[in-house]
């Protein structure tokens, strides 16, 4: 599903590139629950960013479901990866100004579904997640958990092929975390390919493969 | 989608109360000065286009020259219409219009009534004035026929049929009712309450080209044969046979002005005052200035605000929004706040319009704003102003670097800020302008107010001569006298505040034989006096000289005595002195008995010229009563009475002299009113939208304070340091509003003969309180920040 080809990405400083990603090879099959680790700085977010098509890899190819997305448009990636990615972030990132229901339902909008189904895809996603009681109400009024699990309900709105996780349970507390791990599993299961950040080994051990990162580097598959 | 659209929209702006508080006001002030502004232009310019054959019908203005003065006038004399029909096939009808305030009755009611027009027989069928009743070929066909107007005729005959009655005119004439014709329109430069036959007046009798009292108005068969005709009558005039007629030394031609280009580009008043058609471009250029000041508040706040929205921004990238999608989603929110904005501006528009028409002494009617033309035009504006205000907010915000989001502490770029002081300074730069002119304005208007005129206009007292007051001059003036409050009384025709009666004085003098126009006042022995003129040489007039006006034997030994100005003595080549006892002629030869120090007889737009004053009460038409400014009713009622016993069939109306005074400036003071009304408001708007921005820059920089507070800065740094950038964008825009604002009230100032002279007093105040009122504006912001605990900032981060 995913074929990364020595993808470097560096910033320049100074003059002198400063090397945030060197000589990235990566394979990711569809089905994998794969976790990405290592310490700050070792360049594990921009990795997951680049998968993600949010930034560009300054050098390397990149294949996604066998197209080059190093050679697309910026316009048409975001049609690739509206259509089959879908974010979940370590602080949420709701829309503060919209509803439970209005935030799942946005990703529909852009997607240009029509009204009616977008009601019925929102009212399923919301069922399912046990939510329905609070779509009214704004993030805001929400406990930390409560927000992700929206926040995850609108990544997997769009029944995207691939989900990525930025410390997903970063900002929670433990139990919080366990149950957002518990739905990943299930996810997975159910076929979805997930790439998580993380910083801890127990989280790490719901995946089926850790990618360790040191310095910009796989460090070990 | 737009559902999705507006919720948000709708959402943001309850969330940021300041920001839509600022943009909405902003936005209605910005759009009711518009749509005021846009009501009064368009009247304006509306004037006359009502008639069918508008563009057909063309003013004759006189001009005539004695060799030194051209005089120019919108009238003419009775022969100019006859005469040009006859000579002239490119004619086709002519009308000659001149109005009166008679007093009109019918059975008991007697009013005093205005605008009662005479004109000749072709003016119903020249101009659309509808007539409800009575054929527009006949009504005026006749001697002492006369037309009512829908509202005359109900305030004399009421429900009852008015045609084939009659009305009585000046306790006089009787003229039978031939037709009701409909209101004249107020965008019309000529108003009638009555029309009257032309040939009921004894002057229609006969044709001359002097004595010119007249509007006269030709119709045109086509529009392209003005300019042809036009060249006729001037090469007419030159003939030998017309320059006979109408005296050899003495120059007289005539020019035609279509009918629409008079009341904005005519100099020359006719039958009603004109407008100006600068004010219009100023009037419209201040309505285009306020809005642009309130567009920039939207621009700026959007695009200082954008900072807080770009987690929003990436969020719905994320997301898969598109550029354009996020374009049209920002511009929805400046459409609909320019949507609510225009809801509201039409509202308070409607509630200021009563208000508003005082100021601009209009009578405009919200009706005319709720037709299909102004709605479509309101609705253009709108978008014009969501677009011009939006559509750069719309597109910084939709331009935002996806990445941006999931870096922290990112800041917009500075080359939004730039924008920003730009139109800052923009703004301020409208605002100073307005500022300085609304000053240079009123301080010329309070000149004008406080000028000494060479007489006293306080506490005079005018009262109508009618000729009942004349049968009885000295009787009357006698009982005026024994009113305890009253000091002297004169009577004069017209008014000293603008002196209209023009004349001829020749005279022979050690340096030959000198002729010019002179304007000229006939009074009695006392005018001089009551009104407080200065007799610098030689004596008043003398009541007793009344009998050297002997009109026996064919005014062989008719002699005047006069008082001359200055002005008219030095044009003699006289000193005053040697002017006493000379011999002048006014027509009839007379004596200079008096030169009076020169006073102020036209507006301060005129420099004062030569004058003469000459005794012979037959022509006064006003009394002048000089009183204390004690027990006013009193003295109001005890002078009723005597009108009352000496003219009973006159109504007894009264007024100030110094209310003569100031109608003369009407367009001055009109103009500074509402300069000073939409200069406040150009301020007004200016502050707000740099109050605003001010909290915005203050907040983003929480932390920065927080930290130097922590260091040790007082709070006078901080305010300081926080107001410098906007304090310097408002001197700069002072800077640049300067010699504009210089440059055009030194333009403006022209147009008076007397006038200030421009100080760098008025342009520092103006500036000084610009940067005063930002200052103000922008510390309060600051002082808060400066004064908030820095624990609480820093711990936020």
């Amino acid at each position: 599903m995913i074929d990364l080809k020595r993808i470097s990405k560096w910033v320049n400083v100074g003059g002198k590139p400063n090397f945030i990603l060197k000589d990235i090879n990566l394979q990711i099959n569809e089905g994998e629950f794969v976790s990405i680790m290592g310490p700050s700085g070792s360049g594990k977010s921009s990795l997951l960013n680049i998968i993600g098509m949010l930034d560009d890899a300054s050098e390397g190819e990149y294949y996604f479901l066998s197209q080059a997305v190093h050679t697309l448009k910026e316009k048409q990636r975001s049609q690739l990866y509206k259509q089959y990615i879908g974010f979940v972030f370590q602080a949420y990132h709701l829309i503060d100004e919209l509803t439970v229901y209005e935030n799942i339902e946005t990703p529909l909008i852009y997607q240009n579904i029509k009204g009616s189904e977008r009601q019925a895809m929102v009212a399923d996603i919301l069922d399912r997640f046990q939510i329905v009681g609070k779509k009214d109400l704004f993030p805001t009024q929400l406990s930390g958990g409560q927000q992700q699990l929206v926040g995850i309900a609108r990544a997997l709105i769009g029944k995207p092929k691939l989900l990525l996780a930025d410390e997903p349970t970063g900002n929670l507390n433990s139990r919080q975390g366990e149950e957002i791990m518990d739905l990943f599993k299930q996810l997975n299961n159910e076929g979805v390919t997930i790439i998580q950040v993380t910083h801890s080994e127990k989280n790490a051990g719901y995946g089926s493969r850790i990618i360790n990162l040191l310095d910009g580097r796989i460090d070990n598959n | 989608m737009f559902k999705n659209y507006f919720k948000i929209a709708w959402r943001n702006l309850q969330k940021n109360k300041l920001y839509t508080f600022v943009n909405i006001t902003g936005l209605t002030v910005g759009i009711v000065s518009c749509i005021l502004i846009g009501l009064y232009v368009s009247e304006e310019l509306s004037y006359d286009k009502f008639h069918d054959k508008a563009d057909r019908i063309a003013r004759v203005t006189m001009q005539y020259t004695d060799g030194t003065t051209i005089n120019r006038a919108a009238l003419t004399g009775t022969k100019v219409g006859p005469q040009f029909r006859r000579t002239f096939p490119a004619i086709t009808a002519f009308a000659r219009t001149v109005q009166y305030s008679p007093v009109v009755s019918v059975g008991d009611k007697t009013f005093n009534e205005t605008h009662f027009l005479y004109a000749d027989s072709a003016f119903f069928s020249i101009f659309t004035f509808p007539l409800l009743k009575g054929n527009p070929a006949t009504v005026l066909a006749a001697p002492n026929q006369v037309v009512l107007t829908e509202t005359m005729a109900k305030k004399y005959f009421g429900e009852s049929d008015p045609i084939g009655k009659t009305l009585k005119v000046n306790n006089g004439k009787d003229y039978t009712i031939t037709g009701i014709a409909r209101d004249a329109p107020e965008n019309s430069q000529i108003r009638f309450n009555f029309v009257a036959s032309f040939s009921s007046m004894r002057v229609s009798r006969e044709e001359i080209w002097w004595t010119a009292n007249y509007v006269t108005y030709l119709l045109l068969p086509h529009p392209q044969d003005l300019t042809p005709l036009q060249r006729q009558i001037t090469a007419y005039m030159q003939t030998d046979p017309v320059r006979y007629e109408t005296g050899a030394g003495a120059k007289l031609t005539y020019f035609l002005e279509p009918l629409t280009w008079v009341h904005l580009h005519s100099t020359l008043d006719g039958l009603e005052p004109n407008g100006n058609i600068t004010y219009i471009y100023i009037l419209s250029a201040v309505a285009v200035l306020i809005l642009l000041i309130a567009c920039v508040n939207y621009t700026n706040l959007a695009t200082a605000q954008a900072q807080g929205r770009t987690g929003e921004i990436s969020i719905r990238k994320v997301l898969g929004a598109g550029k354009g999608q996020l374009f049209r989603q920002y511009l929805g929110e400046s459409l609909m706040l320019t949507v609510i904005a225009l809801l509201l501006a039409v509202f308070i528009s409607i509630q200021l319009l009563p208000l508003f028409n005082q100021i601009a002494n209009k009578s405009l009617s919200s009706a005319s704003l709720l037709q299909p033309l102004p709605i479509l035009s309101l609705l253009l504006l709108g978008l014009l102003v969501s677009l011009l205000a939006g559509a750069y907010p719309a597109l910084v915000l939709s331009n935002i670097r996806l990445m941006s989001i999931l870096r922290s502490g990112f800041r917009l770029s500075s080359s939004g800020g730039n924008l920003r002081k730009s139109l800052i300074v923009l703004q301020f730069v409208i605002s100073v302008f307005l500022m300085i002119s609304t000053m240079v304005i009123l301080q010329q208007l309070s000149f004008i107010q406080n000028k000494k005129l060479g007489y006293d206009k306080d506490h005079v007292l005018v009262l109508p001569a009618s000729e009942e007051i004349h049968e009885k001059y000295d009787a009357v003036k006698a009982a005026i006298r024994q009113v305890p409050q009253v000091i002297n009384t004169g009577g004069a025709s017209g008014t000293p505040t603008y002196v209209e009666w023009t004349d001829g004085l020749s005279a022979t003098t050690e340096t030959g034989q000198k002729n010019f126009t002179v304007k000229a006042i006939p009074c009695d022995a006392d005018f001089v006096k009551t009104l407080g003129m200065q007799i610098i040489a030689g004596s008043n007039f003398n009541a007793a000289d009344m009998h050297m006006l002997d009109t026996t034997d064919n005014n062989k030994n008719f002699r005047y005595t006069f008082i001359l100005n200055e002005s008219a003595v030095k044009a003699l080549g006289w000193t005053p002195q040697q002017a006493i006892g000379k011999t002048v002629e006014k027509y009839y030869p007379g004596i200079v008995r008096a030169v009076v120090k020169d006073f102020h007889f036209s507006s301060m737009h005129e420099a004062i010229g030569p004058l003469i004053l000459f005794q012979d009460t037959q022509w006064v038409s006003r009394m002048y009563i000089k009183v204390s400014g004690k027990d006013l009713p009193g003295t109001i009622a005890r002078l009723q009475s005597i009108w009352k016993e000496y003219a009973p069939h006159y109504p007894f109306e009264y007024h100030f002299l110094d209310e003569d005074y100031n109608t003369l400036y009407k367009t001055e003071t009109r103009t500074g009113e509402l300069f000073g009304v939409f200069s406040l408001t150009a301020i007004l708007l200016a502050c707000l939208g740099l109050f605003a921005l001010a909290a915005y820059t203050t907040a983003q920089r929480t932390k920065e304070i927080g930290i130097r507070k922590v260091l040790g800065a007082s709070l006078a740094s901080l305010v300081g340091m926080l107001s410098k950038d906007f304090l310097r964008l408002v001197a700069i825009a002072s800077l640049i509003a300067l010699p504009m604002s210089w440059w055009a009230m030194n333009r403006w100032l022209q147009g008076f003969v007397y006038h200030i002279t421009l100080s760098w007093w008025m342009f520092a105040t103006v500036i000084l309180l610009a940067l005063f009122i930002a200052l103000a504006t922008v510390s309060f912001q600051a002082i808060r920040a400066g004064l908030a605990n820095p624990v609480k900032s820093l711990r936020s981060e």
